[in-house]
């Protein structure tokens, strides 16, 4: 029973990035349409600027969490302007070669610099015990990614539904063209939008550090899985995308217990079953257009 | 005034609209019949400009809508109701006012528009996805007041109400036009259409077939219901 | 073609015994050596893209051509009557691609022989090609049994390490050194179930247990092992067995830190380490940690000589894939020249039973029944940050496995050769 219990939480600390990935994913897709195939690259990325500002110039984990997902929204915001606003409104084709493109481009420069075998990166020392969880110890740290990724997930979820900033992500998630005919100007907030959305990516990737292994390849393994979740979610759904996230990290660590094997499947499953039952996802709303 | 000069306009190779001209001025209702399919909702696409595929010109008094794009034109005082409504599922019923932007002094206030509609007051915090048709439609229109347009282009606002709803609007145009406002109406209720308009273009295949005025109706309504199909 | 070669091997025997006996013979001599293209030419085939780039890789082309220098430097440019080439591809761990690539070497390229190649099922895929065309293989980075066992073929060396050697010296050490009751988990594929078994049977043959034992999906998508090392934590084994490779094993070795299974008694043993791990995780994650190794670049003079040659040349210290593919092609040139021919069948005949030494490899036979490379291996330990005396100084040795220890005995390979 116990272990059923701390398995739990070791799938809300999958689900904690799955979430906070499929944000971003969700709120980039919503606005834009753009399916962001970068989006692991970014997580790759805010895991990367947090090792070299501890390399470099000695900054610890706190300060990181803020600084590494702050520069690459602005990198992000940069990228929008750059490239991303030139492939707006036509084939989603072009939208997912630049940023597939992007992938491997920031993934192999990556790997010119650092190699693929990974760096170091250590637990933050205020985090770096483990608490007595009946007869389990389980580490702080963890519960602390758990706790901060659910705020995070939070803010952003009262974000969208009570300001007015979120109300005109909605509108533009669900009907762009017609909210613009309201005479709301959406690409205004394509750029920010799109640098927040990388900047959760980042944050992810912040987190990951102490507890994987940072290297080029990182992202490029996770976003898959990310991918379904999304899905499962419903494509541009911030609750879906919160909860779908949540959901597939509890039940592919809960698979786990049955056999190892079920964790790498859980999310295609269920991302397969709900295709057939239900396309628009758990949340979604989306019209199959 | 509104003013559409030799406007045309195609999906791909397809023409949808052929040298369109019309004219609308503030306090007038001039209202666009005609068949599923004539071009009259591709012409208000073509006046917001959401159909890129057009050439001809769209004024607004002295103002070149042309190089325009939507939110420009909504801020030049277009107010567009679209066909099917407009009505966002995530937003809730006060989020659909809240939306657009205001525009001058003419913008109503919410107090104004809850009390012109009542029933909208009751479910403010509500879903719009779940008002019955008629609360939508009333909704879409409520927004565009609220906003202060100054032109409104109305794509079929009775389409499937009960006449009780649809009489409401009708007070509703009879309102506007007292203050001034611009409206164009896309109509397939003649009735509907004769009780609030001015003047009428009857549109076939993508062109001005004729122009009448209200009460020429009456006297052409043999010929009018035969464009019409009715 | 037969008959110039049956009659230049002892010739060229006489040669080399005086080349290694005698000491160096100066080079610019006119060559006795036969080429049938005219020169020779050396394919790497390997991971140059994905997880195990760093541990072999690009690097181990430049050990290859490291040895092709010094070669030449020793015997003179024209020792074997013709140039010396190496070519490289990334079979991207893909055993297809693997496959045709080879395939393309040997037959569009005239290549002679492909060296390295990591990724077990991608090593076998090879080993197969290479009895098919009859060119010559030597495998150094994988780690599959199965080369020297089940499908091992005429032309197919089997170099460096292999997981009988793994687990013969990581899995009795620790075993006779009190850690009776293991753990072990496994990535689930051919390498992963292969180190599970070897281990298995080295624990159970020295008194301990396996209390248990599961595979990891692979690839693992997630990066996450919490499910297995919380497992671990209930089971409270003496000893974790820890199987996974490269970026698998840096997780769960940070993990196996996070869940403070160390302050609970839990003990790790690792199956398969490279330098390259250590660097990831940060020395201090892994000390302590005993592994095998058939070599670490900071064991002797002449190991150090040959790390400093490469760190030169590529900035880094030598993984022990990186030195196998140096010696490896030593070798191999050695035995052309001892067998006056690139043919395969007389430098086959070459290799088969010579026995050597050189910096890499210690007291080493070339076993002519199963193509098995024997020789001595090492059990190594992770040192403290704070007693290396550079960068890249990670480990020290603890003791020498001797050759026939560290080699699976042939009764138990079962390899049936062509001859």
């Amino acid at each position: 029973m116990d272990f059923l219990a701390i398995q739990l939480f070791n799938g809300l600390v999958n689900g904690a990035f799955y979430a906070l990935l499929s944000l971003g994913l969700a709120v980039i897709f919503g606005m834009m349409r753009i399916v962001n195939f970068a989006h692991g690259a970014f997580y790759m990325l805010g895991a990367f600027v947090a090792y070299v500002l501890l390399q470099q110039a000695g900054i610890g984990f706190w300060p990181s969490l803020v600084i590494a997902p702050l520069a690459i929204a602005l990198a992000g915001m940069v990228l929008e302007r750059l490239l991303i606003r030139r492939i707006a409104g036509v084939d989603p084709l072009f939208g997912f070669l630049l940023t597939f493109g992007l992938s491997l481009l920031i993934q192999d420069a990556m790997r010119l610099r650092f190699g693929l075998q990974g760096q170091p990166y250590a637990t933050p020392a205020e985090l770096a015990g483990a608490v007595s969880l009946g007869a389990v110890t389980y580490p702080t740290y963890r519960l602390f990614v758990i706790a901060f990724s659910l705020a995070v997930s939070l803010a952003v979820w009262y974000a969208i539904e009570r300001t007015r900033l979120g109300m005109v992500v909605r509108a533009a998630t669900e009907r762009a063209e017609l909210t613009r005919a309201l005479g709301v100007d959406v690409d205004r907030w394509t750029t920010p939008v799109f640098g927040f959305g990388l900047g959760l990516a980042a944050l992810a990737g912040v987190l990951a550090a102490p507890m994987r292994n940072v290297s080029p390849l990182m992202g490029s393994e996770l976003i898959i899985l990310t991918f379904a979740v999304v899905v499962i979610g419903g494509m541009g759904s911030i609750k879906g995308a919160i909860a779908a996230g949540f959901l597939v990290g509890v039940l592919s660590s809960v698979g786990a217990i049955f056999d190892p094997a079920i964790e790498g499947i859980v999310a295609f499953a269920l991302m397969a079953v709900l295709l057939l039952v239900r396309p628009s996802g758990l949340f979604g709303s989306l019209e199959t257009s | 005034m509104l003013e559409i000069t030799g406007l045309s306009a195609w999906y791909g190779e397809a023409q949808a609209l052929r040298e369109v001209s019309l004219r609308a001025s503030p306090g007038e209702v001039v209202t666009l019949v005609g068949r599923n399919g004539a071009g009259k909702s591709t012409l208000l696409r073509c006046l917001m400009g959401l159909h890129a595929q057009m050439t001809g010109s769209v004024r607004l008094g002295e103002r070149d809508l042309g190089p325009l794009g939507p939110v420009r034109r909504v801020h030049a005082g277009l107010g567009y109701v679209p066909d099917d409504r407009g009505i966002y599922s995530s937003l809730s019923v006060e989020e659909h006012l809240l939306l657009p932007p205001r525009l001058g002094q003419s913008a109503w206030t919410l107090e104004r528009v809850y009390d012109a509609f009542p029933a909208l007051r009751a479910r403010r915090q509500q879903t719009a996805s779940k008002l019955s048709g008629g609360e939508q439609q009333m909704l879409a229109i409520a927004r565009v007041l609220r906003m202060g347009a100054r032109v409104l282009l109305l794509d079929e606002p009775t389409e499937g109400l009960a006449p009780i709803l649809v009489q409401q609007i009708a007070r509703l145009l009879v309102d506007a036009k007292a203050d001034a406002l611009t409206i164009l109406l896309v109509e397939q209720n003649l009735r509907f259409a004769t009780s609030v308009a001015d003047r009428h273009y009857l549109l076939g295949q993508g062109e001005i077939v004729t122009t009448l005025a209200n009460d020429e109706v009456k006297a052409r309504e043999h010929e009018l219901r035969q464009h019409l199909g009715i | 073609m037969r008959g110039p070669v049956w009659l230049a091997v002892p010739l060229a025997g006489v040669i080399a015994a005086a080349a290694c006996g005698g000491g160096t013979t100066p080079g610019g001599g006119a060559s006795t050596v036969k080429l049938t293209n005219g020169k020779v030419v050396i394919g790497v085939i390997n991971d140059q893209s994905g997880v195990y780039a760093d541990l072999s890789g690009k690097n181990a082309v430049e050990a290859v051509q490291m040895a092709i220098d010094d070669f030449k430097a020793k015997y003179g440019d024209n020792a074997l009557g013709g140039p010396i080439t190496v070519i490289s591809a990334d079979h991207k761990n893909d055993p297809a691609l693997a496959s045709s690539k080879a395939q393309e070497f040997y037959e569009r390229n005239n290549v002679n022989i492909i060296l390295d190649v990591p990724t077990s099922s991608a090593a076998l895929a090879i080993a197969k090609v290479a009895n098919d065309e009859k060119k010559l293989y030597i495998n150094i980075t994988a780690a599959t049994t199965d080369l020297t066992g089940a499908s091992c073929n005429k032309y197919t060396f089997h170099y460096a390490y292999d997981t009988y050697m793994l687990a013969q010296g990581t899995g009795i050490a620790v075993t006779s050194s009190g850690g009776k009751q293991w753990y072990i988990i496994y990535p689930n594929y051919a390498f992963g179930q292969d180190m599970e078994k070897s281990f298995r049977a080295a624990v159970t043959s020295n008194g301990g247990t396996v209390i248990a034992s599961d595979g990891s999906p692979f690839p693992n998508q997630t990066g996450d092992f919490s499910s297995l090392l919380l497992k671990a934590g209930q089971l409270k084994p003496q000893i974790l067995g820890v199987m996974q490779a490269g970026g698998d094993l840096v997780n769960v070795v940070k993990q196996y830190n996070e869940f403070k299974l160390k302050d609970q008694g839990v003990k790790l043993a690792i199956g398969l380490l490279f330098d390259t791990d250590i660097t990831a995780l940060g020395q201090d994650a892994f000390a302590g940690v005993v592994y095998t190794t058939p070599w670490i670049w900071s064991e002797d003079d002449a190991s150090k000589a040959f790390a400093d040659k490469f760190l030169q040349r590529t900035k880094i210290r030598p993984t022990f894939a990186h030195a196998g593919n140096y010696s490896a092609t030593t070798q191999y040139l050695e035995a052309i020249r001892r067998a006056g021919t690139d043919d395969p069948d007389a430098v086959v005949k070459a290799l088969e039973g010579y026995k050597f030494s050189d910096f890499f490899i210690h007291n080493g036979q070339i076993r002519p029944e199963d193509h098995w490379v024997m020789h001595d291996a090492f059990l190594a330990q992770v040192k403290p940050k704070a007693e290396s005396k550079e960068a890249f100084d990670y480990s020290k040795i603890l003791n020498t496995i001797p050759a026939d220890k560290a080699s699976r005995p042939l009764a138990e390979a079962p390899c049936k050769m062509a001859k």
